[in-house]
């Protein structure tokens, strides 16, 4: 099979949400000694801005969104460790946990911008509903992960983003993790009311804030930021 | 409760169900399900955006079918257990058949009867006003009691307080239980200075756990039972411990209970036309399941989590129209808008909404939710007023009558669905000193209510 037949395979497992098949080809495209920078931008990125596209046309729908970017992770588990050091800066890695917070059950919202970040090629740690500020700092230590993702759509909620935000602090971890906001009532002014580093008003703001923070990372910068990373601005009096 | 599915048993499922993890039923089994269904019952591609309100009654009636046969083919999910809550054909028919067709909401003179409604049905769809908007503690009495005022609102509802006593109200603590039981007070309180103490509410919009509720309903001096017990569901399609909690409560004190969780565009159904079919598999369950007095059937569209959308618009009024032609369920269509008070938009989105579910043959319409309900205290008694004109007015209406209106309203806002101008907060909507609108916001209201006028509803000038 050519490369570039490999490469559509690729691209056509992730959109249709097929992980066998997606960390096959991945397999094939490595034995093929392909760079894995040109296996992620010429299969998994396009496969995935197809994906994200469909789903804003309303062509696509939430299952294959999470079937998409549980595809792609497949194949760049098998990828990511063969990239080389200089590749390395041209990739967006990292890794964001996520979930609806403490006295939440809603998970709709969570599992879009789950799905889309996983779209992106980031390794998603999804806690669920209910979170606990102790579960998100627990799991994000464990997965020595880059940011914990806090979703809400219920008011009486939105103290505890602040109580991960101090029990960060309290415990001398804060500057561990960035930590970045969402949801119905999460607004920019809220954001940066509680010193948390990221706000986007939706899944695909979202994708641009924990990109902006990784590439930030890459860069040096730490948590917590002076101000937040605020992407989609609301307008009202 | 006599000859309904035995409660207990059907909760003994959550732990007895088939196994199916989380993300089978998410991205197989609800998607799978449901496409099957749409093939099977020639469903597909049935969305006509160009018209949001279906006139076909044949088409309602098919949609009827296939969520039928949905909710049979797949029941609810136990978020706790990961099982399968199912329910037989039998036990299904028995509860839709048992469940009731009148309510009364209240008490006395001010009570309010929701009725069981067909499409374009006289008897008006009812309102409870408003819709799970964060409200300031300094400002909830004023705004409570000048909805309460407003006598064309049915019911209140009411906005979620974010402290009581100045502290922080945070979910799952003894600070909810604390708040469920005080918030009672001041929600009856504002009923009374209003001068309509019997007023029907729905509560407990800030217990959004179940602490809230076991605090305050049906408790010594809490929420009567007269009262209807809001029963929320985490997501379509599935039920968790939370929930059933509040269900057990409202079943044990003798009260009424509104249970309800939206089908959503672009989430796990799909397309319009599975959402339409979960949507009526939701609410054919969740009366065999929680056996609620009131509520389901309704849709939104997930990219913009509203309803204003043609797309909504049309899957909402197939919903209602399917179960209001072939059940006595009393249904909810809740309409969300995006813009927000003081905006000419806002009350475009409530008028071709409101009238959508008015004459789809909805019950009880629970709004407004000015702003997307994102940012608190963007709540006032002006659109509350407006929509309940509109939802009383647009009852009797033919469906093509509607549909020509809301083709008429949609192009006042369907531009900016997606970047709405959020509005005034109630502080800036209002004079409070005189607790009046300001006249900006008055004098939008009549320019609007006038057009509605001008293209066909019968609203009362003036």
């Amino acid at each position: 099979m050519g490369t570039q037949e490999i490469l559509d395979g690729l691209k056509t497992a992730v959109i249709e949400g097929d992980e066998e098949d997606a960390a096959s080809f991945a397999s094939q495209a490595i034995d093929a000694e392909m760079r894995p920078m040109e296996i992620i931008k010429g299969a998994i990125n396009p496969a995935m801005d197809h994906v994200g596209d469909a789903f804003e046309a309303g062509d696509a729908f939430l299952p294959e969104l999470i079937l998409a970017g549980d595809a792609a992770r497949a194949a760049l588990d098998l990828i990511i460790p063969t990239i080389s050091t200089e590749d390395l800066e041209d990739a967006v890695q990292g890794t964001v946990v996520i979930g609806t917070i403490f006295g939440d059950a809603h998970d709709i919202g969570k599992n879009i911008v789950s799905a889309i970040l996983a779209a992106h090629g980031i390794k998603i740690v999804d806690l669920g509903i209910n979170v606990s500020p102790k579960q998100y700092i627990e799991a994000a230590l464990a997965e020595d992960a880059d940011i914990i993702a806090i979703s809400s759509l219920i008011t009486t909620s939105l103290p505890y983003h602040r109580e991960v935000i101090n029990t960060l602090t309290d415990r001398g971890e804060r500057e561990k993790f960035f930590v970045i906001v969402g949801g119905g009532p999460v607004t920019p002014e809220w954001t940066a009311e509680i010193n948390a580093d990221g706000y986007g008003r939706d899944a695909q703001d979202a994708a641009k804030v924990v990109t902006q923070l990784l590439e930030g990372l890459a860069k040096g910068k730490t948590a917590p930021l002076p101000q937040p990373v605020l992407v989609g601005a609301l307008e009202h009096g | 409760m006599e000859n309904k599915p035995d409660i207990l048993e059907i909760l003994t499922r959550t732990q007895t169900g088939e196994y199916c993890t989380q993300k089978e039923w998410d991205t197989k089994r609800i998607p799978g399900t449901i496409r099957n269904i749409l093939k099977e019952h020639d469903l597909a591609g049935a969305c006509d955006p160009d018209n949001p309100v279906n006139t076909d009654m044949e088409l309602a009636d098919k949609f009827y079918a296939a969520g039928y046969q949905a909710a049979l083919e797949l029941g609810f999910h136990c978020t706790d257990t990961e099982r399968i809550i199912s329910v037989t054909q039998g036990e299904l028919d028995l509860a839709v058949e048992a469940a009731p067709s009148e309510l009364l909401v209240g008490e006395g003179q001010h009570a309010t009867l929701l009725k069981s409604r067909t499409p374009s049905d006289p008897y008006p769809m009812k309102t409870a006003c408003t819709l799970g908007i964060a409200v300031s503690e300094e400002y909830w009495p004023a705004m409570h009691y000048l909805i309460a005022r407003e006598p064309e609102v049915d019911l209140l509802n009411g906005g979620s307080l974010i402290t009581i006593r100045g502290k922080e109200v945070l979910s799952s603590t003894p600070i909810e239980t604390f708040m469920g039981y005080e918030h009672a007070q001041m929600h009856k309180e504002a009923r009374r200075k209003a001068g309509r103490p019997g007023m029907g509410a729905i509560v407990s919009i800030s217990a959004v756990t179940e602490y809230g509720m076991l605090s305050s309903y049906g408790a010594k001096g809490g929420y009567s039972t007269k009262d209807l017990a809001l029963v929320l569901f985490p997501s379509e399609m599935k039920i968790d411990y939370r929930t059933l909690h509040k269900v057990v409560q409202v079943h044990n004190v003798g009260g009424a209970m509104k249970a309800d969780s939206p089908a959503m565009i672009g989430g796990m159904p799909g397309p319009p036309e599975g959402a339409v079919i979960s949507s009526i598999a939701c609410a054919l369950l969740q009366y065999t399941i929680l056996q609620p007095q009131t509520g389901g059937g309704e849709v939104y569209d997930v990219r913009t989590l509203s309803n204003v959308n043609r797309e909504a618009l049309w899957a909402q009024s197939l919903s209602m129209q399917a179960l209001g032609r072939n059940t006595h369920l009393m249904t909810h269509p809740c309409m969300n808008q995006v813009s927000g008070p003081g905006t000419e938009k806002l009350l475009w989105e409530i008028a071709a909404s409101v009238a959508v579910g008015a004459v789809a043959g909805g019950t009880l319409s629970t709004g407004p939710r000015s702003a997307g309900g994102k940012l608190t205290d963007h709540i006032t008694p002006l659109e509350c007023r407006f929509m309940s004109e509109i939802s009383h007015a647009a009852s009797g209406m033919a469906l093509e009558d509607v549909n020509e209106f809301v083709k008429a309203a949609l192009p006042h806002y369907e531009d900016t669905i997606k970047e709405p101008d959020l509005g005034l907060p109630f502080q800036k909507a209002y004079n409070l000193d005189t607790l009046e609108p300001i006249p900006e916001w008055q004098a939008i209201y009549h320019k609007v209510k006038d057009e509605c006028i001008d293209l066909g509803v019968p609203l009362n000038p003036w």
